[in-house]
């Protein structure tokens, strides 16, 4: 019996043990009336919170606390922000074809652009996705690893954003016209306040990109950069000194072959 | 989808309840379970945990009080006048006053202690399912517990009136 500690005891009170367990320790209260007291004033603590507070989850709860009630709310907000991000993209859409029309005979390669346009379009779709945001989850990172690497012919990793608050939700693999191989691979994250940031991940395209490039569509910044082997273009409605931040730190962990992040 | 709503909302009371223990304010308490429901609302499709919800949700819980006690002491403490001690009279209601003393001890607790105990003692939480809720190792737990319960013991005195089970 002498295995019996405060620490039994109180396990003992707070119904933590298996019956057999419980008998020993009953037995050894039996006959030591200390430990029993010690176990009566536990008893009695805990009789007094729950006589404190218990009432408190008895009492109807309020309209504002009605699970269902604050669902509708968040649905109707979310196809508010599907308006206004559908509107973004029809302006961001007039904006590249004018800069298309325009570009004439400036030998300025436009790949960039494009790639940018293919990833906040992916960024604007995939984002409002609860239920689809990702292909596979950020808990098989190991995997989607493997699978983006394989499909886009390079060593991909998966950076870890948490440095800057940022969850992974995980990826999927996305048609890209423009480059080699026809495939890319968006990366998706989520901050506290439930906001999105993807990359937008592809290997780098035969004709000649410009190193980065940043442009504010609406709601939302895209930062682009390129180097020997891929392009990256992150969207996230952040203001570009943030997304300049978190570029960094992408850059350094996503293809560690490459020595540097060049602006 | 329409279960996790369900298992949701069937936690509701109890959230309210622990909420409630943690602040002693009722619509601080309110609030935090509002935050806490919308978070786990917004999110129960991409976080949905593979067990139960309701671990889930006070895990969300405990973590917006915590937060909401940094606020509290960036901003300083507002006091509440019912929670100011009244001055110790002889009362008729023995049990009431042990009821109160002991209200205004739980509330001297470091919060991690006073976390702990509640969850334990008025959720009824086992102690691994309580470590895991407040991301403590099980010798933490059991020790934060320990400590609180003592500290409630010197401060209560051992109390007298054996019968506090029946006053209500």
């Amino acid at each position: 019996m002498s295995d019996i500690t405060r620490d039994t005891l109180m396990a003992y009170v707070d119904g933590q043990l298996d019956p057999a367990r419980c008998a020993e320790v009953e037995a050894f209260l039996a006959t030591n009336p200390d430990a029993a007291a010690e176990v009566a004033l536990l008893q009695r603590q805990a009789d007094a919170i729950r006589t404190l507070y218990a009432p408190a989850g008895a009492e109807p709860v309020p309209p504002r606390l009605s699970v269902n009630r604050l669902a509708r709310a968040q649905d109707q907000r979310r196809s508010r922000f599907w308006t206004q991000a559908a509107a973004a993209v029809v302006l961001l859409s007039l904006g590249l074809g004018g800069g298309w029309l325009i570009r004439g005979n400036t030998d300025t390669p436009a790949i960039a652009d494009r790639l940018i346009a293919d990833a906040v379009s992916a960024h604007t779709v995939y984002v409002l996705e609860k239920r689809h945001a990702v292909e596979v989850g950020g808990d098989e990172q190991e995997h989607l690893s493997s699978w983006l690497s394989n499909r886009l012919q390079t060593t991909l990793a998966m950076p870890d954003l948490t440095a800057s608050g940022l969850t992974f939700l995980g990826g999927r693999l996305l048609p890209a016209a423009d480059v080699p191989g026809g495939k890319a691979a968006q990366l998706m994250y989520e901050d506290t306040n439930g906001e999105r940031l993807t990359l937008y991940i592809t290997p780098r395209p035969a004709a000649d990109a410009p190193r980065t490039e940043v442009a504010t569509l609406g709601l939302d910044t895209a930062l682009f950069w390129a180097d020997d082997v891929l392009t990256c273009t992150i969207t996230a409605p952040y203001s570009a000194e943030k997304l300049q931040g978190i570029a960094g730190s992408v850059f350094s962990q996503l293809n560690p072959g490459t020595p540097n992040y060049r602006t | 989808m329409a279960d996790i709503l369900h298992e949701i909302e069937d936690a509701v009371p109890a959230l309210r309840r622990y909420a409630r223990a943690l602040t002693r304010d009722i619509d601080r308490a309110d609030d935090l379970v509002q935050d806490c429901l919308e978070r786990a609302i917004s999110r129960r499709r991409l976080f949905r945990p593979s067990g139960p919800v309701r671990p889930w949700l006070f895990t969300i819980l405990v973590n917006l009080y915590r937060n909401s006690l940094r606020g509290q002491r960036r901003r300083g403490e507002t006091l509440d006048l019912s929670s100011i001690p009244e001055p110790a009279v002889p009362a008729a209601q023995p049990g009431h006053l042990a009821l109160a003393e002991l209200a205004r001890a739980i509330d001297t607790l470091p919060p991690e202690q006073k976390e702990a105990l509640l969850l334990v003692t008025l959720e009824g939480l086992a102690y691994k399912e309580a470590a895991d809720i407040l991301a403590i190792p099980l010798g933490t737990l059991m020790s934060r517990l320990g400590r609180a319960r003592a500290t409630l013991k010197t401060l209560t005195g051992a109390p007298a009136e054996p019968h506090l089970r029946t006053v209500k």
